[in-house]
């Protein structure tokens, strides 16, 4: 198992080197001046010529990129072109926004994904079934700015329940500010005791996270259906119908266990992609997470924005992996011997 | 087993109703029983830069709340107004400035601001050399007789008290957090001002919250916001929903199709006011055949231009009258101007011996501007009618302007359009950074190089100084030559479309402080 474990993680730390070798050649290669965004639409041509030797631009690429990975080391992402700020101390900014997204659409998809799933597959073909694979089609194909919209016309607009967009209502930063702790909102206000901010914070993620949640939702349904039937139909499975085991029994203590590998897999897969993927999301709601940041980065040709965000990102996806690899060679011993 | 699964229904939708009657209610856009919430959405970043120094961007919006300058401007009386300085002179020669300052007037942090404040501010500004530190560049010496005068001595007459009065660049601010702190304290997110409003919270990515500042020399009798929200909200459509709700109390920007639609909300007013700013498209005069004037006269009648005021603007602009944008002064609505005239550019253009089909054309434009995309794609439809080729291409802004500054003319493009807009209210921003002669491309992208202009502009800023009427007489001769050589096409003068609630009282759009609310001036 430690063997398993050492080459996983030399393996993650390969992949993230040959992502900041290819998102630092991407970023400089792609046009655009750098030093003249730093310096402002109007800067004079002296201004630009400085910014240049302050940026460290008119070194070459190689030593730029040993400067970078040295930074990187001691945790400094550099600093934003587009204002000047630590790119680490914003990604810090934006991140929890969008972890507290993501992380409550996706437990919204596995509470109702995960058991539809294997209800669906406990009938197949029955109308239960029907019904259920047609919700997954439904939610994996569905344009997600389009649910936002539709969500909002719905709860905002036309029923009043749900506030339109936003973290938190003005009132309550105005009036009864939540102060930061985790950047979870939900969890700040909860660990201040201060109920007006939390069920203003609790009302305004309702929304963006069930549309979030549509995506993984469809698919666990899905792999998970298709996962159970596969385990069902195998020899030890119907022995314990034999043995007199009930149905919901056999479904969710012991069928399930065999069927989970691949759905965590998409689970953990759906989990980092969301974080920058939910852009529209993000827009439509005014959540001010990292698709945004990231979005708005690419837009002005902020760099050190855009390589920060890869980097931690891809710092997710092979910490996230790890752990499901870990997980799943928990559950299926196998794996560790592959 | 039904009435459980039927419970369980019924429970989940009193949740969702119980969920959604807990938290704060309420409009925040208007006064609540003791705190009145001013909340102003922006379609983008809000706080870009926080060093007063060197703000030259979304901030001016907030800027303005938490500093103050030593005057204001007063486009409609074309008057300076006191804000720090209560009074000011100048010598007859235009070189000595002496600026008296309101008296106890106190920094957030409670120290008292006095002259020496007003120099710290302006010398670090100046020697900073950022974003719009230009506008000192005439400031010889900064000097401090007393406690609260200060007076600018000048290498060249030069209207100081426009730049007094700018949005950027003329901050006055506390530097002894600096000396403490280090000269990075303000651009990490600290103020230290004299404004009505103080910093309460803001962290990247987040609403900035101003409080009232309590020991505000206007004082705070009568009927005031006590807080104020920024924040960004990329989504025009729902920054109107929030508008309609009563959620905002002021917007930047909004689509002219939005604007019809909020038009009918009682509970909305429309404002429109000339903003000084204008689209131009620049032709590049280095390069056959745009090097003959005959072809840049013809292709300057062959713009549309009242369709695209009309179909792409929605009305809310009017043709320009050269580069001066009207409500700005020095702008002159007797000069002349081209007309759409499709007949007329077809000859012009026989006359400079261009066949029809024989002339290829690329215009480059900042790629996301919608108005921008649809005047040039009616502009390629009117030169078809005439037998011109244009090719319309989007760009990012960096590389369309790195595009314009390459080496070698021919490798240009052919027209160039993009907005311009001044730093402050002064004409000489429009002329001097658009038509001066330059010795490295920076913004005169028409390559327009001709010293009697450079000379009518350069003493009509100096006059400016001086003597207000003679320099318009000169901005005026200037203009008059662009019309003649047609360096550029003078497309629309753009006009700002305010949606704002009814309630919001006192509000008045400053063209010289662009999407600002000067929120200690309006009442809730």
């Amino acid at each position: 198992m430690l063997h398993f474990f050492v080459r996983r993680v030399l393996l993650g730390v390969l992949v993230l080197i040959g992502l900041s070798v290819l998102t630092f050649i991407i970023t400089r290669v792609a046009p655009g001046d750098p030093a003249a965004l730093w310096v402002g639409p109007r800067a004079s041509v002296a201004q630009i010529e400085r910014a240049t030797v302050t940026l460290g631009l008119n070194r070459p690429l190689p030593v730029q990129y040993a400067i970078y990975m040295d930074d990187l080391a001691h945790g400094n992402l550099g600093l934003s072109i587009e204002t000047h700020r630590p790119v680490s101390s914003e990604i810090a900014s934006y991140l929890p926004a969008s972890l507290e997204l993501v992380v409550s659409g996706i437990v919204i998809a596995i509470l109702l994904g995960l058991p539809l799933g294997v209800l669906a597959a406990m009938r197949p073909g029955g109308v239960f079934d029907a019904v259920a694979r047609l919700l997954a089609v439904l939610s994996v194909s569905v344009p997600t700015f389009w649910l936002a919209f539709l969500l909002q016309i719905v709860f905002f607009k036309d029923l009043g329940l749900l506030p339109l967009a936003g973290r938190v209502s003005n009132l309550v930063i105005a009036l009864d500010p939540i102060t930061r702790i985790t950047g979870f909102m939900t969890v700040d206000s909860l660990l201040q005791g201060n109920w007006v901010a939390f069920f203003s914070a609790l009302r305004h993620l309702v929304l963006p996270a069930v549309t979030i949640a549509a995506y993984p939702f469809g698919l666990i349904v899905r792999m998970v259906r298709a996962s159970l039937l596969d385990v069902i139909a195998l020899d030890h499975v119907r022995l314990l119908r034999a043995l007199g085991q009930k149905r919901y029994t056999i479904a969710f203590r012991y069928a399930l266990k065999n069927a989970l590998p691949p759905t965590l897999t998409v689970i953990a897969l759906t989990f980092a992609y969301s974080l920058t993927g939910t852009f529209l999301v993000e827009s439509v709601f005014n959540w001010p997470g990292l698709g945004n940041y990231t979005a708005q980065a690419v837009i002005t040709n902020n760099y050190p924005a855009v390589m920060g965000v890869t980097i931690v990102i891809g710092v997710i996806y092979v910490v996230l992996n790890l752990v499901v690899d870990l997980v799943i060679a928990g559950i299926d011993p196998r794996v560790r011997y592959v | 087993m039904r009435w459980r699964r039927l419970a369980a229904v019924l429970l989940a939708g009193a949740g969702l109703v119980g969920l959604s009657a807990c938290g704060s209610s309420g409009s925040t856009g208007s006064a609540t029983t003791k705190t009145a919430v001013g909340v102003y959405a922006s379609y983008t970043q809000v706080m870009v830069f926080w060093d007063p120094s060197d703000s030259y961007s979304n901030e001016i919006i907030a800027m303005p709340q938490m500093y103050e300058t030593l005057l204001r401007y007063d486009p409609k009386t074309d008057k300076f107004l006191p804000d720090l300085a209560t009074s000011y002179s100048k010598s007859q020669d235009g070189l000595t400035w002496t600026f008296h300052l309101r008296h106890n007037v106190h920094f957030h942090d409670g120290s008292l601001m006095t002259s020496q404040n007003v120099k710290d501010s302006i010398e670090r500004t100046m020697q900073r050399g950022n974003g719009a530190a230009y506008i000192w560049d005439a400031v010889k010496s900064i000097a401090t007789p007393s406690k609260y005068t200060v007076v600018f001595n000048l290498s060249t007459p030069s209207p100081i008290d426009f730049a007094a009065a700018s949005p950027y660049a003329a901050w006055i601010f506390n530097t002894a957090p600096l000396k403490q702190h280090g000269q990075n304290w303000y651009a990490k997110g600290h103020e230290d001002g004299t404004g009505p409003y103080e910093l309460q919270s803001w962290s990247s990515g987040q609403p900035l919250v101003l409080k009232a500042f309590k020991g505000y020399w206007g004082g705070w009798k009568g009927d005031h916001y006590t807080k104020l929200i920024f924040e960004t909200v990329g989504s025009s459509s729902t920054r109107a929903q929030m508008l309609q709700s009563g959620q905002l109390t002021f917007t930047d920007f909004l689509p002219y199709q939005q604007i019809e639609a909020l038009k009918k909300d009682a509970n909305l007013r429309v404002t429109v006011t000339p903003a000084w700013q204008n689209l131009m498209a620049f032709f590049n005069t280095k390069v056959a055949p745009l090097n003959n004037v005959l072809v840049r006269k013809a292709l300057s009648e062959a713009f549309p231009y009242q369709e695209v005021i009309t179909s792409v603007m929605h009305g809310y602009a009017s043709q320009s009258r050269g580069p001066i944008p009207a409500g700005l002064w020095g702008h002159d609505p007797s000069l002349p101007q081209y007309h759409y005239n499709l007949a007329g550019a077809k000859s012009l253009l026989q006359q400079a011996g261009i066949k029809p089909g024989s002339l290829n054309l690329t215009l480059t434009y900042t790629a996301g501007d919608d108005n921008e995309s649809a005047a040039a794609a009616l502009y390629k439809a009117s030169l078809a009618q005439i037998g011109v080729n244009l090719t319309a291409r989007p760009m990012p802004w960096v590389s369309q302007w790195n595009l314009a500054k390459a080496t070698n003319p021919s490798q240009r493009q052919d027209i160039f359009m993009m907005y311009w807009w001044p730093d402050y209210a002064n004409p000489y921003s429009f002329l001097y950074n658009l038509f001066h002669t330059e010795s490295t491309v920076n913004f005169n992208l028409a390559y327009y190089y001709n010293s009697s202009f450079d000379k009518l502009i350069d003493q009509a800023n100096t006059d400016s100084g001086i003597n207000r009427g003679q320099a318009v007489k000169l901005y005026d001769q200037a203009q008059t030559m662009l019309y003649q050589d047609a360096p550029a096409i003078f497309i629309f003068d753009e006009q700002h479309v305010r949606v704002i609630p009814k309630s919001l009282k006192g509000y008045y759009d400053n063209p010289a402080y662009t999407n600002v609310v000067f929120w200690y001036d309006v009442t809730p």
